[in-house]
């Protein structure tokens, strides 16, 4: 989700509930002899709200689990996921005194940090990547069909440069058809580079997996290939093209998602120990 | 042969349709975490459950002096028959603190807590806010009479009105005549040549290996009498304050009480009645051995053209000692004791009477101070008007400002808080605790 204009309200809101938040706590602060506690009124009023930011954030994955329920455009979930998570951060401080306190208070409260870290850095993910995938990635796929495609790309590879050079048999050179002068280069180069490179996707191909660099192999190789077999080198070209997109799309699709293993397992630990949290600060 | 042109709708073609109902290992990782988080969470509050120990809901690290409390949570936290809830109350502190009140017209007694917040950490729990004893005493009102404290103290910088002792009108109230300014000349007459004394030759705190230089050899440090109003018991009174000033300690090397040339020894520094006694015996004592001294010449000065006529008169032993116990009872009041002893005589009284001393032991009565922990300075840093001083009603304290100049708060200054010199309870009225507590307390128990 981009963060824009019509995040304004919402930003609002939390600055102003923040600025209240803050100067009530300053004041309390200031007038309690003892210096601030959670456990008083106005600090168990800071950890409730805190604590129902973090649930109505958290309640964003039930919220997906139902889309077809009418609760409210998505969007508007997903703003206040962002934004009353984000100042659930303070008002936990507030109510913790800006203390770490005791193992359950001091895993709560690195939970808490770390999950608002990683929201801020997913929300930043979310802004600025999709754009940046839009130009960078003209040939983005779903992500989860990724292999698949690939799979595609290496078959239509692989039936273009056997149409030239014949049977190659990539699992069993030794039945190989042995190409003509012609396609020699074509086949030797497809049999070393090229189909390595689009079969395994952690294949290391620091020539085919530049554009620039790439471009400039094809473009010899063309020079030593008849021009009847110009057309496949350049589909072979943009077939290590789209790899390359595929393998950015991949790369770029694991820092968009990724920070979601850390932000939401971490969620979900962090709003069950805060329930015991809850329970157990009634009894002390 | 040129490679099909991608459209939308081969591109479509490219994909499974039914790829959603199988999820991708990425969003498969996702949910086992999901899943494996909040399980080890839950199995961590489990395994502190079955052991029934409840310190990873604590909140946070004991103070220093409870620490060894630290895995006996019951011990504060009494939880009452049928009730869930087990908060700390003052009930818990009063079973090992008896901690005095502050004062009887105190408008409201704080929670223990209030002041001394536990759970924070290592820090001294009689390490208070300021705000603490300013919620009152920055508009002190009593639930009795009016007090005669003053009653808008916010702060010790800027906030605080001068020491008691040295508001207009106080002087010291002690009678012994004492100059400071001539006992700190240089070259003064020791009792084995010129001296140059330092205050610390009068004015120490109590130490064993303490020797003091212009003492008798018999003189040990007396235990410090102290109104101990206001002193914590974690304090070594002895050591903060200074040891008595007396004769034996500090005066009698120099200023010997001789009353007659017969002997060497000195009058005892006593009571009148005890110096009598002992001149008496000294006298009497001494003439069974001296039997002519019972031949006492008169002279007749009526006549100063003449030669002198002398008088013969032999007296009784007795009447020897009266008259020696009278002269040397003359040089004493007249001249040794009166030199530092305001004395007043009364017609037909046997002797004079001695005012008290009155040596003012502690000035400030409702803190604390500690010479010890101020003993790197030079001591006329603080008093300097002791190199001048030639009264005895001089108030040699320093003044509020000199304190100012170390204890002026930030974190580069000395300690300025109330807590610093003032303690709330009145451990003059502290009782007894009896210790309940085995050895094996730092074990668990919840």
């Amino acid at each position: 989700m981009r963060i824009d204009r019509t995040h304004r309200a919402w930003l609002i809101a939390s600055l102003i509930i923040f600025g209240v938040a803050t100067a009530i706590y300053v004041v309390y602060a200031a007038s309690s002899p003892a210096g601030p506690s959670g456990g008083s009124a106005i600090g168990l009023a800071f950890g409730i709200a805190g604590s129902l930011c973090m649930i109505f954030a958290g309640l964003l994955a039930a919220r997906k689990k139902v889309p077809v329920w009418r609760l409210g455009r998505a969007q508007t979930w997903m703003r206040g996921h962002l934004w009353l998570g984000l100042l659930s951060l303070p008002l936990i401080l507030f109510h913790g005194e800006f203390r770490f306190g005791g193992p359950l208070t001091s895993v709560l409260m690195v939970l808490l940090i770390v999950v608002v870290v990683s929201g801020i850095f997913g929300a930043a993910l979310q802004h600025y990547m999709p754009p940046v995938m839009t130009t960078r990635i003209p040939m983005e796929t779903i992500f989860e069909q990724i292999d698949r495609v690939r799979a595609q790309l290496l078959a239509e590879a692989d039936e273009m440069v056997e149409s030239a050079c014949g049977p190659l048999n990539f699992q069993d050179t030794a039945t190989a058809t042995i190409a003509t002068t012609d396609t020699l280069p074509l086949c030797n180069f497809y049999r070393r580079d090229v189909r390595p490179f689009l079969h395994r996707s952690r294949a290391q191909n620091p020539a085919l997996s530049n554009r620039v660099k790439a471009a400039g192999i094809f473009e010899g190789l063309r020079t030593l290939l008849p021009a009847t077999l110009h057309d496949i080198v350049k589909n072979l070209e943009d077939i290590c093209e789209e790899e390359r997109q595929l393998r950015r799309q991949t790369r770029y699709h694991h820092w968009l998602h990724g920070w979601l293993m850390l932000h939401v397992p971490l969620s979900l630990a962090l709003l069950l120990l805060g329930c015991a949290h809850a329970i157990m600060a009634l009894r002390y | 042969m040129a490679r099909a042109k991608l459209t939308t709708k081969k591109l479509a073609q490219r994909i499974d349709l039914g790829y959603f109902k199988h999820p991708h290992p990425f969003r498969r990782l996702r949910f086992i975490l999901s899943v494996a988080l909040p399980v080890i969470a839950l199995l961590w509050l489990g395994w502190y459950a079955l052991a029934r120990n409840d310190r990873i809901y604590s909140g946070g690290r004991m103070s220093a002096s409870h620490a060894v409390l630290s895995a006996r949570c019951s011990t504060c936290h009494v939880a009452q028959a049928g009730a869930f809830s087990a908060r700390a109350s003052d009930q818990g502190c009063d079973t090992c603190h008896d901690a005095p009140v502050h004062h009887a017209n105190q408008m409201f007694t704080p929670t223990c807590a209030a002041c001394h917040t536990e759970h924070r950490g290592h820090p001294r729990l009689a390490v208070t806010a300021d705000i603490s004893c300013t919620e009152c005493h920055a508009n002190l009102h009593t639930s009795g009479a009016a007090t005669h404290f003053v009653s808008d103290i916010t702060r010790f910088n800027g906030g605080h009105p001068e020491f008691a002792a040295l508001r207009p009108g106080s002087v010291d109230p002690g009678t012994i005549k004492l100059n400071h300014a001539i006992h700190l000349k240089h070259n003064l007459r020791g009792p084995n040549g010129p001296v140059q004394l330092d205050c610390d030759d009068c004015h120490r705190t109590v130490r064993p290996e303490s020797r003091w230089r212009f003492g008798s050899s018999d003189a040990h440090d007396q235990p410090v009498n102290l109104n101990l109003r206001a002193i914590p018991p974690s304090m070594d009174a002895g050591r903060a304050y200074m040891s008595p000033v007396t004769y034996a300690k500090h005066c009698a090397a120099c200023h010997g009480l001789q009353f007659d040339p017969r002997f060497q020894e000195g009058a005892p520094h006593d009571t009148p009645e005890v110096i009598r006694a002992f001149l008496v015996q000294k006298f009497q004592q001494y003439i069974p051995g001296h039997p002519a001294e019972l031949r006492v010449t008169d002279l007749n000065r009526n006549l100063p053209q003449q030669p002198i006529p002398s008088a013969v008169r032999v007296l009784t032993e007795q009447q020897w000692v009266m008259l020696r116990v009278a002269e040397s009872e003359e040089l004493l009041y007249r001249k040794t004791c009166a030199q530092c002893h305001a004395l007043l005589f009364v017609a037909n009284a046997p002797w004079p009477i001695v005012a008290k001393s009155d040596i003012t032991q502690r000035w400030f009565q409702h803190a604390v101070f500690n010479h010890d922990t101020h003993k790197l300075l030079k001591c006329v840093e603080c008093h300097s008007g002791a190199l001048t001083s030639q009264e005895t009603a001089d108030v040699l304290l320093p003044g509020i400002q000199t304190c100012e100049k170390c204890h002026r708060g930030g974190r580069e200054a000395a300690e300025s808080r109330c807590f610093e010199c003032h303690t709330y309870h009145d451990w003059n009225r502290e009782k007894g605790v009896k210790g309940s507590f085995p050895l094996s307390a730092s074990s668990r128990d919840n």
